[in-house]
């Protein structure tokens, strides 16, 4: 890898958004890295290695990691960050600008199609609905207009499927 | 009344090299400096503050018999000492030379970044107060007063007993305060001591035990200083001498009472919570003065009215239920803060579990175990079982380095940890495993470096990272940590016996307090501040009292002795003279508030 063909434009794009500033303050003790769960599954999700891929400008390597889309969101990274580095939010950053350059997975788009169609993660199959039922519990109501309201404001339903990732 | 001679001002405009006039039009500053009320001169210097630049406004001074001058340049904590100096010597009074800071508003990164038109307007204006403050001012009476040649020192730590002793070998009547029963402060708890692993209490006992002697020290234990009134030269101090219920003079530290006393409680200060002492005590065998102090919190004379039965035992009579607090009031020229450090209490960090998990400690709690004099003889057993731990983890910064709890690096706590790696394998537990999962390894410092290669070679492993978090088996007490390992890239599960927490050093407590005592200001962090960070490190923002050792900030025993000899050295400068000037004023000012008293 040479440090000639990466450049710091990448963290001076990921650092411009306001919730991100805090990254040049980490100063990799790993805290983030050791109590991430995912990392403990996949060690390729590494929040320590992903923050210094960004300030070293590792711009492709990071946007189409399939890794980053793998944060449970449990915000353990923050908490116990002793620079109050928000890894969480800079992830958010990457994931955000992953998905207008078209690396969004497949996965996490039909899942947001099903939000929006369902009001919940899952698709309401008629294996589901009998489970329920043997279970005694009430029918699904159908409330996707409202998560597709909210989602909406958010842009996330402009995101394509391109294929990438 | 007659009309004042118009004053004749001098204006000295300093370029500071490019600093100051790579941002700003001097030649306009000049120009508009002359047109200031009062402004009879004015000139610019390169660098007024050189050999040159102080003959030049020396001349200037003869030549156009100037009375008053002003300097525009850098900060007055920095420089107005010289410009005062460089009038004086030109036949100016000290008090009619002053100097305003033109530089801070063309340094604000470099002078390229600077915004010349602001730059100008600020120093313009900054200028024409000055001449007008120079225009107006009268003469501040200077009193001469006599200056008492005696200290107070604030702490018996290593610092403060250092100071105390220099000053009393210089001949100063020397009274060091100490709030707890004995001197001695943290060093005579630490056991051994980096980077020479020399016994601690070994090598402080010369010091306390002179101190104990010497024929100009006064040791004022179990005391506390309550009030501060006065200035330099005359400080009126108000010292709290709590009771010890142990006559001193009779007390020959025999021990007798501690044997016979029916009550055990869990010592706090002295063992760090791991070990217990009697309700009446002597800290430990090298205590200064080694005699018996009685916890009437704890005792049951004072809480049910019975007992009594050191008082019984005791061959020379010297328990005194009857003592009270003393009030003592004492002259004294000069004040040393020397009043130390505490160890970071690391509960809030409940990740780690400290409060909750018996066996994790932290390292001040190690020392104690490790100590062959402390609460367990030396023998490192785990608080849960009184077992021999097999495999030790210690997690560095603890509340250091950490925005959410202390910003700053404790300085200490790499060496103090490495010394305990090294007690352990050399001498207590070879077999041990000892773990360090650290962020930076700090080792600056004469002999630090060839310290950490020693900690290696013993086999000590270091991991470049930090556990998350601790969690501990129920059932056995053992405590289990992941750490990812960047140099086999791998997560490591770590299973321990024991983990020992490096904490940061904070302000010792009360610090807070006696800063408002002293009217010494505080940095952001609760230390004392210093006067100048680089050049008075152990001045004040009060003419006469000085800070040294921990007080100022994390610092080891290397540099608290450096800092207890400049504090003392600096006491001295200021009292040797056997006459002070200082303002009239401030010697009224302070005899009223002797008198509202």
């Amino acid at each position: 890898m040479k440090l000639s063909e990466l450049g710091p434009e990448f963290k001076t794009e990921v650092m411009s958004h306001k919730e991100a500033e805090g990254l040049n303050l980490c100063f990799a003790c790993g805290t983030c890295t050791a109590g991430c769960p995912i990392h403990e599954i996949f060690y390729e999700y590494d929040p320590r290695k992903l923050a210094k891929m960004v300030k070293l400008g590792m711009r492709e390597e990071v946007l189409a990691s399939p890794y980053i889309w793998y944060c449970t969101t449990c915000r353990n990274c923050e908490q116990r960050c002793p620079q109050n580095v928000k890894f969480f939010d800079i992830l958010n950053v990457l994931k955000n600008m992953a998905a207008k350059e078209g690396y969004a997975p497949h996965s996490w788009i039909e899942q947001t199609k099903q939000i929006m169609k369902n009001g919940i993660i899952f698709s309401i199959t008629e294996e589901l609905k009998e489970k329920r039922r043997a279970l005694s519990l009430p029918a699904l109501k159908y409330n996707g207009e409202r998560a597709k309201k909210i989602l909406k404001l958010t842009g996330i339903d402009k995101v394509k499927d391109q294929g990438k990732a | 009344m007659p009309a004042e001679k118009e004053k004749r001002i001098g204006v000295f405009i300093c370029h500071c090299g490019k600093n100051i006039a790579g941002g700003l039009n001097i030649r306009d500053l000049v120009e508009s400096s002359k047109q200031v009320k009062g402004v009879s001169f004015v000139a610019e210097n390169k660098f007024s503050c050189s050999e040159d630049g102080q003959q030049d406004i020396q001349k200037a001074i003869h030549e156009q018999k100037l009375d008053r001058v002003v300097v525009a340049a850098c900060s007055p904590s920095l420089h107005l000492m010289t410009f005062q100096r460089c009038g004086e010597k030109a036949g100016i009074e000290p008090q009619f030379v002053d100097l305003v800071d033109i530089r801070k508003w063309t340094m604000h990164g470099s002078p390229q970044k600077t915004n010349p038109e602001e730059a100008f307007e600020q120093s313009k204006s900054l200028i024409e107060l000055a001449v007008k403050r120079m225009r107006l001012k009268r003469l501040i009476p200077m009193a001469e007063i006599k200056a008492e040649h005696s200290i107070l020192v604030i702490g018996g730590g290593v610092a403060g007993l250092e100071a105390g002793l220099d000053l009393a070998d210089k001949g100063y009547n020397v009274y060091i305060v100490e709030r707890l029963p004995t001197i001695g402060g943290k060093m005579a708890l630490l056991y051994k001591v980096f980077p020479t692993n020399d016994c601690a209490p070994c090598i402080l006992a010369p010091k306390t035990a002179y101190a104990n002697i010497h024929p100009h020290i006064t040791l004022l234990t179990n005391s506390e200083v309550k009030s501060v009134s006065g200035h330099v030269g005359n400080f009126n101090v108000n010292i709290l001498q709590n009771p010890r219920y142990v006559d001193l003079d009779k007390c020959t530290g025999c021990g007798e009472c501690v044997e016979k006393c029916p009550i055990k409680v869990k010592d706090e200060v002295f063992s760090a919570g791991l070990g217990e002492r009697k309700a009446i005590y002597i800290p430990y065998d090298q205590s200064i003065p080694k005699k018996a102090v009685i916890d009437a919190e704890n005792c049951l004379y004072f809480q049910k009215g019975v007992c009594r039965l050191c008082e019984k035992q005791c061959p020379t009579d010297a328990i005194n239920f009857d003592q009270k607090a003393n009030s003592v009031e004492i002259k004294v020229g000069a004040i040393i803060a020397a009043t130390g450090f505490d160890e970071y209490d690391p509960s809030p960090k409940s990740e780690y579990g400290y409060g909750r998990y018996s066996n994790v400690i932290t390292q001040f709690q190690l020392a104690r175990l490790l100590d062959i004099d402390g609460p367990t003889n030396g023998q490192l057993l785990r608080p849960s079982d009184g077992k021999e731990p097999k495999r030790i983890v210690m997690i560095q910064c603890v509340g250091s380095r950490d925005e959410k709890a202390n910003p700053y690096c404790s300085n200490i706590c790499c060496m103090y940890a490495l010394k305990h790696a090294q007690i352990i394998k050399e001498m207590v537990l070879p077999k041990a495993e000892i773990f360090i999962c650290f962020i930076d390894m700090r080792t600056v410092g004469k002999g630090f470096e060839e310290y950490y290669r020693r900690t290696r070679e013993l086999g000590v492993l270091f991991i470049r990272a930090r556990p998350s978090e601790i969690v501990q088996n129920t059932e056995t007490k053992n405590l289990s940590m992941k750490v990812d390992d960047p140099e086999i890239g791998r997560l490591l599960k770590l299973d321990a016996d024991l983990v020992v927490l490096s904490c940061a050093t904070v302000p010792s407590s009360g610090t807070q307090e006696l800063s408002q005592i002293l009217g010494v200001k505080l940095d952001g962090y609760g230390f004392f501040k210093e006067m100048h960070p680089k050049l008075r490190p152990v001045e004040t923002n009060v003419r006469g009292i000085y800070i040294c050792g921990s007080a100022q900030g994390p610092k080891d025993i290397p540099d608290s002795i450096v800092q207890a000899k400049a504090a003392a050295s600096c006491a001295d400068s200021e009292l040797r003279k056997s006459k002070i000037k200082i303002p009239q004023s401030l010697v009224r000012t302070s005899q009223l508030k002797k008198g509202d008293k």
